[in-house]
């Protein structure tokens, strides 16, 4: 894993960040879902999101970014990714102004690039997990390792979904992440219009160690 | 697979193209694609409806040096649209479960041996005779399922019902649609939706009834979200008694207590009255109403009996009838809120709206099953919302044939491929297309399923051969029906693809090929017929369910009933089959066409499929000149039946002061015996559990994965609790799934069922709690 974020990292202030209208959401009048939200991985929030972003958000792609760049900003997989941009001091004074951008993603012109979706808006102290660069030197060399990020594409069959390799913890949300020109462009995809991920593709990261089937 | 030499030749450069796919997709691994040995990386694609559920999805089935390698959703199937659910992408793996069924075993001093497969049917046929010659011609019977191909059903139904003399061909349909079925004969005289799928993309307003579609119709609920999103007008509210994923995605979710679906279904009829919301033009021209017998019994004593007995009522007497259950009232037996009561009402009463219902086992096993099925016909019939696109009352089905085979051949021990063994005129056409005397068909209907373990149990049935399915897994109050099966002097014979509970109590084990290793026919919940070839060979001595009983009918001398050649043997029982259903109303597709398209729906009258029925824009067996024509009926009319609230069979009280609520899973289709033995599937979901409120096991004191013992006054069983994973029943109800035979949770439920279908509720009874 790296320690440092590429060099081609940009270095505008995202005060000026400016986001082009293409996102604004509608809810069709409708209320989210009255069931309890803390099961099942909260998969509401797929059915929520699938709901509320629009066919293009869902459809669009900008290949702008890469599963590389992903890790590259991971100490580990699954580690809260560091923010590879600056951020004017006078922003971080209220830390949902990241969800401008974050929430619910959308082109922007100073970047040149579409801002990823965050699959976890409603944890809004943003810098409690996500770490500014203000050096990219170190106080001593670190030995650090990780393990390696789970293999794309684990079909057990050439045709067949994939089952999800990562925990669902803070990453309930696949369309968050795996949809739109903000996605990282290996693992996105442009069918979430269909509307239930889990109805194909398994989640089988188990929290226990996994029970071998056998017959007595 | 075999290969002609231009794609012989062609191998050579595809080898190498998926060679660089490696290099093209790095990390992308093929699975054990790429370990078959002498895989020439050319894969055909062959048609077949998937194995698993009711849905009947399309797939392709990508072939390889005789292996299946791999699943494809067909694209030309108007089911599914190229779309699968995990369960769909991953079922030729079911087929490769190291511990396949090859040779057929006998039990000899109580071990199982292997012995040629000629010499197992020999001894089937053997037995099967002794039996009858000893105790009696319903002695023997045949236990099959909604797993059954047509022809497989076909020819067991024609050996007992038409060779045999003997009513006693059930199958396990009657525990998972027996209810559907008397819900479509008492209110429309005829059975199976009016309805289809299509119906998903014109409806403005889905209820799902008790039915966690999101997980057990997936491909089916995909499609009514992405309808949600294409449309402005779209929404799901969903009714149940526990919260799932279906009630995650709805816009509006109901909690009902158990049961009392019964109560709400009438409060909805009283306010569509009362607020006069009643399609007035299409009750007077299309519906008369109807009251049958009350306090009906649940069923729980050997030899219950129940037959109900119509009574004409007017409408003016419906409405009196319905003064119980006004929203106020009901409130307090359901706990749903009257607003919510009001609210449902108007939507199926608004007349801007269309409405589609969808409902499954939490309707249908339910010991007023029938009842709650004609409700929720009211409730369409009075705002006339019924057989146009998009207005459908639809009953959606569990197995891949529950209609094709059982609904529609009549493997039930008082039905017939046309009629009911009750009718001289079904009887005779029976016998004139079998080529039997028709005494030889009796007239009296013998055991529904759960009476027919209890005469196993009892020793009314010696012999049983059961076929495609797991009942010693799946009958409610197990360990009675267990231990009677395993009672001296009863033989039981058993078809399957692998060892299951049920084969542990075998006295032989056939091997059966299984699904795409045979040529055969499904009928799925929305009147398609699904053809598919045999695909791949069967292992070892695997043999078709419909030839093994063909092997034992000719050895019992139905050579003559039995005639056809092991190349054409599908074809030919196809074409026969087809005689039953000749006519508008349920007229089915020649075989040529049924091999060349991915399902055709019956009636299928000149060339033409029948997507609405009863409604004479699509329907050609509509004859009245009116807009609609419910010809079941020999009023020519829907039957709106006043059926009252009952509470169940058994409700919690001081000391059992829990439900129990049993049900499936996404990833597992029905007892596990197929999907445990895919990785993907076991793998995501490896071992049941109970579900608890997470106040209720607060105050039991256990928290996720901590052992939980379950207690019935039938028996007990031990499991990790799971809260909010992935549902929450309400207070005071846990919810058990039952894929896992580790965990045999029927050995706690209640075999009490709906006196009218007999199937039995699997979804209510009464239990304790205790931390271990």
């Amino acid at each position: 894993m790296k320690s440092q974020h590429s060099k081609g990292r940009r270095a505008i202030p995202v005060a000026v960040l400016g986001i082009v209208g293409l996102f604004f959401l509608s809810h069709n009048g409708f209320a989210e879902s009255n069931a309890p939200k803390n099961f099942d991985n909260q998969g509401g929030k797929i059915f929520e999101a699938q709901r509320v972003t629009p066919q293009l958000n869902l459809q669009a792609d900008s290949g702008g970014r890469t599963l590389a760049s992903f890790y590259g900003l991971r100490q580990y997989p699954g580690s809260p990714p560091r923010i590879p941009h600056e951020v004017d001091l006078s922003f971080s004074g209220n830390e949902t102004d990241c969800l401008s951008c974050h929430g619910k993603g959308g082109y922007s012109a100073q970047f040149g690039a579409y801002a990823p979706v965050t699959p976890h808006p409603e944890n809004v102290l943003c810098y409690q997990c996500h770490a500014t660069i203000k050096s990219e030197t170190l106080f001593v060399e670190t030995e650090w390792k990780s393990i390696t990020p789970p293999r794309l594409g684990q079909s057990f069959l050439s045709s067949s979904p994939p089952p999800v390799p990562h925990s669902l913890q803070m990453r309930e949300n696949c369309i968050a992440c795996h949809t739109g020109p903000g996605a990282v462009a290996e693992i996105r995809i442009s069918h979430a219009a269909r509307g239930d991920c889990r109805q194909c593709h398994a989640t089988v990261v188990q929290s226990a160690p996994l029970i071998e089937f056998e017959r007595n | 697979m075999k290969l002609d030499r231009r794609q012989f030749i062609k191998q050579a450069a595809i080898s190498s193209a998926f060679a660089t796919a490696g290099a093209l997709f790095p990390g992308i691994s093929f699975g054990d694609w790429s370990r078959l040995t002498q895989n020439s990386g050319i894969i055909s694609w062959q048609k077949s409806p998937c194995r698993f559920c009711g849905t009947g999805c399309g797939v392709l089935v990508g072939v390889s040096d005789g292996r299946a390698v791999a699943v494809k959703g067909d694209p030309n199937c108007s089911v599914n649209k190229g779309l699968c659910c995990m369960k769909g992408y991953h079922s030729v793996q079911a087929l490769y479960g190291k511990d396949r069924l090859t040779k057929a075993l006998v039990r000899k001093n109580g071990t199982l041996v292997e012995v040629p497969i000629q010499e197992a049917l020999d001894l089937i046929a053997q037995k099967l005779q002794e039996t009858r010659d000893k105790y009696g011609k319903d002695s023997v019977a045949m236990y099959g399922s909604g797993q059954w191909t047509i022809p497989d059903g076909y020819v067991a139904s024609k050996l007992f019902k038409g060779c045999l003399g003997t009513n006693n061909v059930e199958a396990n349909a009657r525990l998972c649609m027996a209810s559907a079925v008397t819900g479509f004969m008492t209110s429309f005289g005829i059975d199976e939706p009016m309805g289809c799928y299509e119906d998903i993309d014109h409806a403005n307003v889905f209820i799902t009834w008790g039915n966690n579609m999101a997980e057990m119709h997936p491909v089916l609920f995909s499609r009514m979200l992405a309808q949600r999103k294409n449309r402005t007008d779209v929404k799901i509210i969903d009714f149940a008694t526990r919260n799932t994923r279906t009630s995650q995605a709805a816009d509006k979710s109901i909690i009902f207590k158990p049961q009392t679906d019964l109560a709400v279904a009438n409060a909805i009829c009283y306010e569509i009255i009362k607020n006069d919301w009643v399609n007035w033009n299409f009750v007077n021209d299309h519906v008369s109403f109807h009251k049958g017998k009350t306090n009906i019994g649940y069923g729980t004593e050997d030899h219950f009996a129940f037959t109900d007995k119509a009574e004409s009522i007017s409408f003016e007497d419906f409405e009196i009838f319905l003064e119980d259950y006004t929203p106020e009232k009901v409130e307090k037996i359901s706990g749903v809120a009257a607003k919510d009561i009001k609210y449902l009402a108007s939507v199926y009463g608004d007349p801007t709206v269309k409405v589609t219902s969808f409902w499954c086992m939490g309707m249908n096993q339910h010991t007023r099953g029938t009842w709650i099925n004609n409700l929720v016909y009211n409730i369409h019939l009075l705002v006339g919302k019924i057989s146009t696109p998009g207005n459908s009352p639809f009953s959606l089905t569990g197995q891949p044939s529950a209609c094709g085979t059982v609904r529609e051949v009549g493997t039930l021990t008082h039905a017939l491929p046309h009629g009911v063994v009750m009718n001289e005129h079904d009887r005779e056409m029976a016998a004139k297309i079998w080529e039997v005397p028709v005494e030889n068909i009796d007239p009296k209907p013998t055991y529904h399923t759960v009476e027919m373990f209890r005469a196993l149990d009892r020793g009314d049935i010696r012999f049983m051969w059961i076929q495609v399915t797991n009942p010693m897994v799946t009958m409610p109050n197990l360990r009675r029906y267990r231990d009677g099966a395993l009672k001296e002097d009863r033989f039981v014979v058993v078809s399957d693809v692998y060892p299951t509970p049920t084969t542990d109590i075998a006295d032989v084990i056939l091997p059966a090929a299984m699904w795409i290793e045979q040529e055969g026919l499904y009928g799925n919940s929305e009147r398609r017929t699904q053809h598919f070839d045999q695909i791949v060979d069967p292992p070892g001595e695997a043999m078709s369910d419909t030839w093994q009983i063909i092997e034992v009918a000719r050895r019992l001398g139905f050579e003559k009933q039995f005639p056809w050649a092991e190349s054409e043997y599908i074809e030919k029982i196809w074409e026969e089959y087809r005689l039953f259903h000749a006519g508008p109303k349920h007229e089915m597709a020649p075989y040529t066409l049924l091999t060349q398209r991915s399902g055709v729906q019956w009636p299928f009258v000149n060339g033409k499929e029948t997507r609405w029925r009863f409604n004479p824009k699509h329907d050609p067996a509509c004859t009245n000149g009116k807009d609609f024509d419910f010809y079941g009926k020999k009023d020519n009319r829907a039957w709106i039946w006043a059926r009252p609230y009952e509470p169940a069979a058994e409700s919690p009280d001081a000391e059992y002061n829990f439900w129990l609520n049993t049900g499936r899973v996404l990833e597992h289709w029905h007892t596990g015996s197929m999907t445990r033995r895919v990785p993907v599937l076991h793998n995501a979901v490896p071992s049941a559990y109970v579900e608890i409120h997470p106040e209720d096991a607060a105050e039991l004191g256990v928290v996720n994965g901590e052992k939980v013992k379950i207690i019935s006054r039938r028996g007990e069983i031990t499991m990790p609790a799971q809260i909010n994973g992935r549902g929450v029943p309400v207070r005071g109800m846990v919810f058990v799934p039952f894929f896992d035979e580790s965990y045999l949770i029927n050995e706690v439920t209640l075999d009490a069922f709906c006196p009218i279908s007999k199937q039995p509720d699997y979804k209510k009874c009464a239990v304790r709690l205790e931390k271990v």
